[in-house]
């Protein structure tokens, strides 16, 4: 039992990990998702992805470094 | 017939990221056989592996199920968080904010840890075959998971299993050749350069399930993978010195 619980919790590690981390992505895919069926900015919708996960990114840099530096 | 160009990011991400990932299981397998013997390790780890078979060949038809672009996004997300994490976790390490894996030292830990738990028990084979067992399931997970992610979206599955496949193939010979923990592979490294791969394949398949493609097809991803990397390293650089101030 115990190693399926232990999978269990490496699964869900392995992407939610870091709670504030997914939340705004998933904020950043919604954006861009939006930009490209309503508006069929197809160009845009790509940028902001990418843009979108290097902000994320880091946001979650900065964020660990400010609560290492207290 | 799949091109190099189409085939080989896949190919090159399945096979450093796998590579990390069995040189961690590797760590930890050795360590039980330094303990126990190589019956308990082999015997725990084959049958990881059995079980890691028997979900992909379970899963993996699943997947043709999936209408593609909805395959794409799922993917996709999944690999951005993926490879997030492990790009953030690299920069925090290369800035000096966290600790850097050290294999000698997994290795001596999991040894105590299963000297002490094999002391206390008769059943000191079975205790070792198991610690194997997990060790090489949870890191053959994450495998399975990269080589789903990276070959899926594009029917590549065969060049990234091989990729994975070979990654296997040459941590267990040089593993087996040194018989010491691999502690001189520069994980961290390889864990940035998986990091800027895998969240280069993120941003890609999310654009194409959201229907807005990179120009350039294929090709986009080593773009990607560039400013990746760059955004990575100017965190590292920029991270560092405050750090420093903060640590006088």
């Amino acid at each position: 039992m115990s190693v399926v619980l232990e999978v269990l919790e490496e699964l869900w590690s392995m992407f939610v990990g870091d709670r504030r981390l997914t939340l705004l992505l998933l904020a950043v895919v919604a954006v861009a998702a939006a930009a490209a069926y309503l508006a069929a900015a197809h160009m845009l919708a790509a940028g902001l992805l990418l843009a979108g996960a290097l902000a994320v990114l880091a946001d979650s840099v900065f964020h660990a470094a400010r609560k290492a530096g207290r | 017939m799949i091109d190099l160009a189409t085939a080989a990011p896949a190919v090159g991400a399945a096979f450093v990221a796998s590579a990390v990932e069995v040189v961690e299981a590797f760590t930890i397998v050795l360590a039980v056989a330094a303990l126990r013997g190589w019956r308990p390790a082999l015997g725990g780890a084959l049958a990881a592996l059995g079980v890691l078979a028997l979900a992909v060949a379970a899963l993996g038809p699943l997947l043709n199920l999936i209408p593609l672009r909805g395959l794409q996004v799922v993917i996709g997300i999944l690999l951005l968080l993926f490879g997030l994490g492990w790009l953030r976790k690299a920069v925090l390490r290369a800035a000096g904010l966290m600790a850097l894996h050290d294999e000698d030292a997994i290795y001596a830990k999991e040894k105590s840890r299963l000297d002490a738990d094999v002391r206390a028990s008769r059943a000191a084979d079975g205790i070792a075959a198991l610690v194997a067992f997990k060790a090489v399931l949870l890191e053959g997970l994450e495998v399975v998971f990269i080589v789903m992610a990276v070959g899926a979206g594009r029917g590549l599955m065969i060049p990234a299993a091989l990729g994975a496949l070979g990654a296997f193939l040459a941590v267990m010979a040089l593993g087996l050749a040194i018989h010491k923990p691999l502690a001189s592979v520069p994980e961290n490294t390889l864990k940035f350069a998986v990091g800027v791969m895998l969240s280069a394949f993120g941003v890609f398949w999310t654009s194409e399930g959201i229907g807005a493609p990179w120009p350039g097809g294929d090709f986009a991803l080593f773009g990607l993978a560039g400013v990746f990397l760059v955004w990575a390293l100017a965190l590292v650089a920029l991270v560092r010195p405050r750090l420093a101030e903060a640590r006088p």
